[in-house]
């Protein structure tokens, strides 16, 4: 179970999240909408220890994330796919891949390459382990990502805008993988623009504004006239998203 | 006056010795400097205040005094206190502090121009500080920065021929000597001139093949 209760985070004056609430369990897909500057990127930061909290409290599997000691089982438990991929420029695919899962779980190097060889395979990029990501498109630098966090087999997986770096056809090659991973039971926190695919991978959804999670329902309802969209921010939200 | 190089033919074996002391020195103070750059570079990226000033201020000192009063000071200063280092060692000990300071320098920009949702990307997955700094900052700082390092590396050699000055008679000593046992300066210097240029030369050469093999990723072709 990934909690999060009651998280608070300033940035000096600026609240930036307001008292959130919000539970993953496993073999869950819950997608985090809401508008640019709302905090979607703030609460999965705060998920995996990048910023410290200022009120309240971030559990993976228990381990807390704001204690020092439990940061490092917590981040073992999640992984985390960004924006702009942050794949390390001077290591190949698979020894982006591979690093973490040799060096933090200590797993044997053949083992973790054959792993990673076969999480590459699966995401359709068999032939290009040795590629190093300035030779890949953003769709596959995207792919190998995925792949890198995977490695780690994380209980939860935490995705940042994963897409909106990419092209439309790019867009749907890494789209179609998430939808694989969701159908596989690979719990997923998932912040998104595109949101006629979170309509179609998640179990719940949640709305964030201004740093406070407005609605959180499973998905028909939150689609529903009488669940989420009776809230006007929603709709005003999902009305514009359509436009776009 | 004749050009006629045929006149160094028998120091040629004294010449050479010159320029193998030149590169013994070199390649110690080369290896010394760029030790010495990454720690202070370490250092001077540090979140520890105090660490963080004394890297700064070493850079700073030695940046801003010539070569040769550092050089005096550690030859002809230290052992007035009881200090003797034999010119050999000095020669070496200096030239890497130096060299160390500028190349810190280099070394530091590579690291700070390093993209931090890199930095975070490898934090989150767990790698230790030591692992990150390791594997992951070190590795893409020298991309960056081999050609600065470069730069510095070419100047420890330049500057290495001011320490004929204490007595060590590498390829600038040398040749003041044979200048003077056969008063041909031209050609003495001529050949200098030209020793240098190619050790150099040879430098920035590999560096250049350092800087490639460093970025193949972004030389060889997509497919
Ligand atoms: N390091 C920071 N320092 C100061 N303010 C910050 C910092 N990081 C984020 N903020 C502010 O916090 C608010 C929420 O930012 P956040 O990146 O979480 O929004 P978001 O919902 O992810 O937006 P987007 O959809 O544009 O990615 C914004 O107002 C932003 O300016
Ligand atoms: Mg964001």
């Amino acid at each position: 179970m990934l909690n999060v209760e009651q998280v608070r985070k300033t940035f000096g004056t600026v609240t930036v999240l307001d008292g959130v609430n919000l539970a993953v369990k496993p073999g869950e897909v819950v997608s985090i909408l809401g508008s640019s500057g709302s905090g979607k990127s703030t609460l999965i930061r705060c998920i995996n220890g990048l910023e410290r909290l200022d009120g309240g409290r971030i559990t993976v599997d228990d381990f807390d994330v704001s204690k020092p000691r439990e940061l490092a089982e917590a981040r073992k438990r999640s992984g985390t796919v960004f924006q702009l991929f942050n794949l390390y420029p001077h290591m190949t695919a698979l020894q982006n891949i591979t690093l973490a899962p040799i060096e933090v779980l200590k797993r044997s190097r053949a083992e973790a390459e054959d792993e990673g060889r076969a999480l590459l395979a699966s995401v359709g990029l068999g032939d290009r382990a040795e590629a190093y990501p300035a030779q890949l498109s953003g769709g596959q630098r995207q792919r190998v990502g995925i792949c890198r966090a995977l490695a780690m087999r994380p209980r939860y997986l935490l995705l940042d805008e994963v897409t909106s770096a990419l092209d439309p056809e790019m867009t749907s090659e890494v789209l179609d993988i998430l939808a694989k991973l969701a159908s596989g039971g690979t719990t997923m926190l998932f912040v998104t623009h595109e949101i006629e695919f979170a309509r179609q991978i998640s179990d719940r959804v949640v709305f964030l504004e201004k740093g406070v999670l407005l609605v959180d329902l499973p998905t028909r309802d939150f689609f529903a006239a009488g669940g989420g969209l009776a809230q006007p921010r929603v709709a005003q939200f999902l009305s514009k998203m359509r436009k776009d | 006056m004749r050009f006629d190089l045929t006149v160094l033919v028998p120091h040629l074996g004294f010449l050479a010795e010159g320029a193998l002391l030149t590169a013994l020195v070199c390649g110690l103070a080369l290896v010394g400097g760029v030790i010495l750059g990454m720690v202070v570079a370490i250092a001077r990226t540090s979140s520890n205040r105090v660490v963080n000033r004394i890297a700064a201020a070493y850079v700073d000192l030695f940046r801003n005094i010539p070569f040769i009063v550092q050089l005096f000071f550690f030859y002809y200063g230290l052992p007035e206190i009881g200090i003797f280092i034999d010119a050999f060692t000095t020669g070496v000990v200096a030239l890497s502090i130096a060299g160390g300071a500028y190349a810190s320098d280099a070394i530091r920009a590579g690291i700070l121009a390093i993209d931090t949702g890199i930095l975070e990307a490898a934090e989150v997955s767990g790698l230790s500080r030591r692992t990150i700094f390791r594997r992951i900052v070190l590795p893409i700082a020298l991309r960056t920065s081999v050609r600065p390092l470069g730069s510095v590396l070419i100047n420890m050699i330049l500057t290495s021929s001011v320490l004929s000055t204490i007595t060590l008679n590498e390829l600038t000593g040398q040749a003041k000597i044979v200048a003077s046992d056969t008063f041909r300066p031209f050609e003495v210097y001529f050949v200098l001139l030209v020793v240098y240029a190619a050790l150099t030369y040879l430098v920035s050469l590999g560096i250049a093949l350092l800087h490639r093999r460093l970025n193949r990723d972004l030389s060889e072709p997509v497919g």
